[in-house]
């Protein structure tokens, strides 16, 4: 009801009313809203003196009747309040409108769907909860924020500051910074980020918040650390001397609380009797080192022991130490595979729900009962290259989305003719349908170390629109002369300095061009002044996008067709900022499945007596207090400790192999020099082959973390020369397969072992080997309640 | 209230009105007996008041007389009370002068001055309640009004205020729109042969837009011209009825 969403802008403000429009606005989701205002019959005026929410329940109420009526009583109409006095007054009022709360509706209208059920149960008890709190006073552990004005006021005379915070992975507790938003950083000379240490500083911000920021007095600054280290929960400098102080300061406000939902551990069992008094909260510690432990309340904590469950905050007061929140759903067990692949999604704000029906009711169908075939009329408009053109496709062997494909062919004047076929999506997809809309959603196909999320439903994507061998497909074709260009293969040091080099670039983004000057175009890596891709619309977005574009500069005859369907330049900024954003998020995910497939292939292995465990790496930078290696084998990056918690450095003795002993190290611009006490050096310099053992750090909370360790400053040469020829990438694959494998197996042990529980529950068979267990489980047995057996 | 949605999704205003909607248009001629004509009309709140008297001789210098045709002269006045505000001028102020002049040039346009040569026709609009789109009152009840007088003129003149929201003309913006800060054109036009009096807008609009605007504004004054036409026809008939008895 429109009423029902003013009293939401009157109550709660602006975000919350926006919040709701955009979730009404979606067209996946089927809401309508009704302008009651606006209705002769709805519209009721509002009594002298009459307070302004019960006019609205008054309004919303006798709109509800007249729909009713409107539908000839067919259907019953729910109004939905948890105000108390309304359900009193009309709940009885007419048959067939009701007035009930929330969980009312849930209980008796969808009794089966237990998610929402827990999700409701969780929120109502955090909210009781902060009613509750708030009658007590404890002293206030941060400072308050200021008023928005006065932060909006202190923005544009300059002397707060306005930016995101970025909490630093490793020093979650201490480090964070706030990066420079707009045209701040020419007004006020700031040449870096200005860092916030500690958590006082941060005033209750998390990463990602937008937070306006105001500078501490120059002889309060302090510098970062640059050595590295483990992600320790401690304050401690560890003896190192932080670099030189840059410019600092404290949090005084936040502007948009960027808050998601997150993946949290429970605290184990030893850790929860320490929490002490209150055992009903509990501290979760979320699995993204950046966020602070979460306080949220369920009677589930014994039961989710082992469990990764998703939670969200709600809010951090002054007076709390750490932010509350509700629990919302579980995801899996510690360790368990789909588990931490569904923590990675959650962490990335990854959503891969499966097609809805509307969606699949937009797909062409292609069976072998109804073939697809290209229609006549389109036959007509478009060139037919079938018999024309060699075209094949370069993709991997069961490729399933073959978005491109090539031709090559000699043109009489002698140059080559080069053809760049691409799948023709558009066609497909009409533009603001529900396929298209989800596509904008996930503006990307994901691809993790298993598996993929597609960005089409499968028909499209691995049938109608792939370019199948053999089959008629529609596609776009560009075509262009050729000179011949090759370039030399590389060895794997050249294929580290050229990742390293790209790595060093900032990324490339997608940017609309109505909004930035023309000189700003260029694309850094690749060296060209202007540049787009429009080569995989299957699995890409933006290049759908481009495709209409292009579509629309070519057809002219059609314009005003084709403007209704096109972004206006703000639509497209939004989109681009989206696209961007989805695409980091595919990146991080990515490479947060790789390591997770490489800790589970690693983890408990007995390096002494695993192979697999022991190879060859190469050193590409160098720290204080270590260096950073890289694993050709198995494409992993990690620390290599030459200092380690002890403060013992390594030492190579006669035989390469290393030992920790007492000594210091030196470091110098490409190489690191490590010095016993007994006189005995080793260098590594960069670039160096060395043996590495791989091992892995189990976390409960966060992620497994591969571990390195230098066992010998030799390369390490493979006995055996047959694995030696084998790529990185076969390799890559191979771990993947083994570590499915066993996961499966393991799922197949358990199956069987939860078969044979459920018969042991139905006919109640003895477990027990000793005679008191068997008499243990007699006794439980006469306790247990059997009546609803016999149907009473 | 910051940030009212000036058009909803669904197409509603503010109001509940659809894009191309115009005000409820009530009107009555001959309000008063001592004038030679005279009406009132109201537009939605606007309300707006009109007396004519003339033709008749010239007041004051006789320099002023034009030899061949009459002299129109109008005068704009805004009650104190017709805004949120108490107004401390009513008359004699930038704006009613401005006002005055822009009515006098659509009402010199209008009527047939040739008829009455060295005289004055003098037509005074007063505004009661001022509530969006009082220039297009004016000109409506200033046309009744004349037609009241009896005084000869080429055609109606219908005028409406026009906005652009969101890609959609508006026709016939309320304050609050008009407050909003948006391109507003206001519009008299001659409805049988089209012709526009006057066109005003002094806000940026880009000109792309502006035919859209411009149709949507000669629409809503045809349809005020539908209106006003069925005014007079019911005031004349009544007056002849009570004439025949």
């Amino acid at each position: 009801m429109q009423t029902a969403c003013q009293a939401v802008q009157h109550q709660r403000g602006r975000r919350q009313y926006n919040r709701l429009r955009n979730l009404m606005k979606d067209a996946r989701h089927d809401c309508v809203l009704f302008a009651n205002e606006f209705q002769q019959y709805c519209y009721l005026p509002r009594e002298r003196g009459e307070a302004m929410e019960k006019w609205q329940t008054r309004s919303i109420y006798n709109a509800a009747v007249w729909y009713y009526h409107h539908c000839q009583d067919r259907m019953p109409i729910i109004m939905v309040t948890e105000d108390e006095e309304a359900i009193q007054q009309y709940g009885s009022e007419t048959e067939g409108v009701f007035v009930i709360s929330f969980k009312n509706y849930l209980d008796n209208f969808w009794p089966d769907l237990k998610a929402a059920h827990e999700l409701c149960n969780s929120i109502l008890q955090s909210r009781w909860e902060r009613e509750n709190e708030s009658q007590e006073s404890h002293g206030k552990e941060y400072p308050e924020h200021l008023p928005l004005e006065v932060l909006e006021a202190g923005i544009k005379s300059g002397r707060y500051i306005q930016g995101i915070l970025n909490v630093n992975k490793h020093r979650a507790q201490t480090e964070a910074f706030v990066r420079l938003q707009g045209t701040s950083t020419k007004d006020s000379g700031l040449v870096s980020d200005i860092l916030i240490h500690g958590m006082k500083a941060r005033n209750r911000s998390i990463h990602g918040d937008v937070v306006v920021v105001e500078l501490l007095p120059e002889n309060e600054w302090k510098g970062r650390t640059v050595a590295l280290c483990e992600n320790d929960s401690d304050d401690k400098a560890s003896g190192e001397s932080p670099s030189e102080p840059m410019s600092t300061g404290r949090v005084v406000g936040i502007l948009q609380k960027n808050w998601r939902d997150y993946v949290v551990t429970f605290p184990s069992k030893e850790e929860v009797q320490s929490q002490g008094k209150n055992a009903q909260k509990i501290l979760v510690t979320p699995w993204d080192y950046r966020i602070p432990k979460i306080r949220i309340s369920t009677q589930q904590a014994e039961a989710l022991q082992d469990f990764r469950v998703v939670v969200r905050i709600d809010s951090w007061e002054s007076t709390s130490l750490y932010p509350n929140g509700h629990f919302v759903r579980v995801l899996g067990r510690i360790g368990d595979l789909e588990g931490e692949i569904a923590t990675i999604l959650v962490e990335n704000s990854i959503s891969v729900v499966p097609f809805s029906e509307a969606q699949m009711c937009e797909m062409p169908v292609n069976t072998p009962e109804n073939p697809w075939k290209v229609s006549p009329e389109e036959e007509r408009e478009r060139r037919d290259l079938r018999r024309t053109h060699l075209v094949f496709s370069i993709d991997p062997k069961g490729c399933e989305d073959v978005d491109d494909t090539l031709s090559v062919r000699s043109l009489n004047n002698g140059n080559l003719e080069l053809g760049v076929h691409i799948a023709d999506v558009t066609h497909f997809v009409a533009p603001n349908s529900c396929t298209d809309i989800e596509a904008r959603t996930r503006a990307t196909t994901y691809y993790l170390a298993d598996r993929r999320y597609d960005m089409l439903p499968s028909i499209l994507s691995a049938d109608l629109c792939s370019l199948l061998g053999g089959v008629d497909r529609s596609n776009k074709t560009l075509a262009d002369s050729l000179d011949n260009a090759n370039d030399p293969s590389d060895p794997i040091v050249n294929r580290l300095l050229r990742s390293m080099a790209s790595q060093a670039m900032s990324n490339a983004l997608y940017f609309s061009t109505g909004s930035c000057a023309e000189e700003e175009f260029h694309h850094y890596g690749l060296a060209l002044d202007k540049y787009t891709h429009f080569t995989s619309p299957i699995r890409r977005y933006s290049d759908i996008v481009v495709h209409r574009l292009l579509m629309a500069a070519i057809s002219k005859d059609k314009k005003m067709e084709i403007k209704e369907n096109l972004f206006s330049n703000k639509d497209l900024e939004e989109l681009c900022r989206h696209i961007n954003n989805r695409n980091r998020a595919a990146q991080h995910s990515q490479k947060q499945s790789t390591e997770l497939f490489q800790c589970m292939y690693f983890k408990d292995k007995d390096p002494e007596t695993e192979e697999r465990c022991i190879s060859d790496g190469v050193i590409y930078s160098i720290r204080t207090n270590g260096v950073l290696v890289f694993i050709p084998r198995f494409g992993i990056k990690g620390a290599a400790y030459l200092k380690n918690k002890d403060g013992l450095v390594i030492a190579c003795g006669l035989d390469s192999r290393s030992e920790w002993k007492p000594g210091s190290l030196q470091r110098f611009q490409n190489k690191i020099t490590s010095t016993t006490a007994g006189g005995e050096s080793v260098t590594f310099h960069l670039f160096d082959h060395v043996t590495v053992k791989i091992s892995v750090q189990a976390s409960r909370c966060h992620t497994d973390t591969v571990r390195l360790e230098i066992i010998s400053n030799k390369p390490y040469v493979i006995p055996n020369t047959e694995i030696f020829h084998q790529s990185s990438l076969l390799l890559k694959s191979d771990l993947v397969k083994e570590v499915t494998r066993s996961v499966e197996a393991q799922l197949a042990q358990e199956v069987k072992v939860n078969i044979i529980q459920e018969e042991y529950q139905e006919y109640c068979q003895t477990k027990g080997r000793s005679l008191y267990t068997l008499l243990e489980e007699i006794r439980d047995l006469a306790l247990l309640d059997v009546s609803n057996n016999y149907g009473m | 209230m910051a940030g009212l949605e000036l058009l909803s999704d669904q197409g509603y205003r503010v109001d509940g009105r659809r894009a191309g909607e115009l005000r409820k248009i009530q009107a009555r001629m001959g309000v008063f007996a001592q004038a030679d004509g005279s009406a009132y009309i109201e537009q939605g709140n606007t309300k707006a008041l009109a007396v004519v008297y003339g033709p008749h001789e010239i007041r004051g210098s006789r320099a002023r007389a034009l030899p061949d045709r009459a002299l129109v002269n109008c005068q704009y006045s805004s009650a104190t009370f017709s805004t949120g505000e108490r107004k401390r001028r009513p008359h004699g102020d930038r704006k009613s002068c401005e006002m005055g002049l822009q009515l006098r040039q659509t009402f010199e346009a209008a009527i047939l001055t040739q008829l009455h040569p060295r005289s004055q026709i003098d037509i005074y609009v007063q505004v009661l309640q001022a509530d969006g789109g009082t220039y297009a009152a004016c000109v409506n009840a200033a046309t009744l009004a004349v037609l009241d007088a009896g005084i000869p003129m080429r055609d109606f003149v219908c005028a409406c205020s026009a906005g652009f929201v969101d890609g959609t003309a508006l026709a016939d913006l309320s304050h609050v729109e008009e407050a909003a800060g948006g391109p507003q054109l206001a519009l008299a036009l001659l409805p049988a042969s089209g012709q526009i009096a006057l066109l005003e807008m002094d806000s940026r609009l880009h000109e792309d837009h502006l035919d859209q605007v411009l149709e949507a504004a000669a629409q809503a004054a045809r349809d005020v011209h539908t209106l006003l036409d069925r005014v007079v026809r019911q005031h004349v008939r009544e007056a002849t009825i009570s004439l025949g008895d």
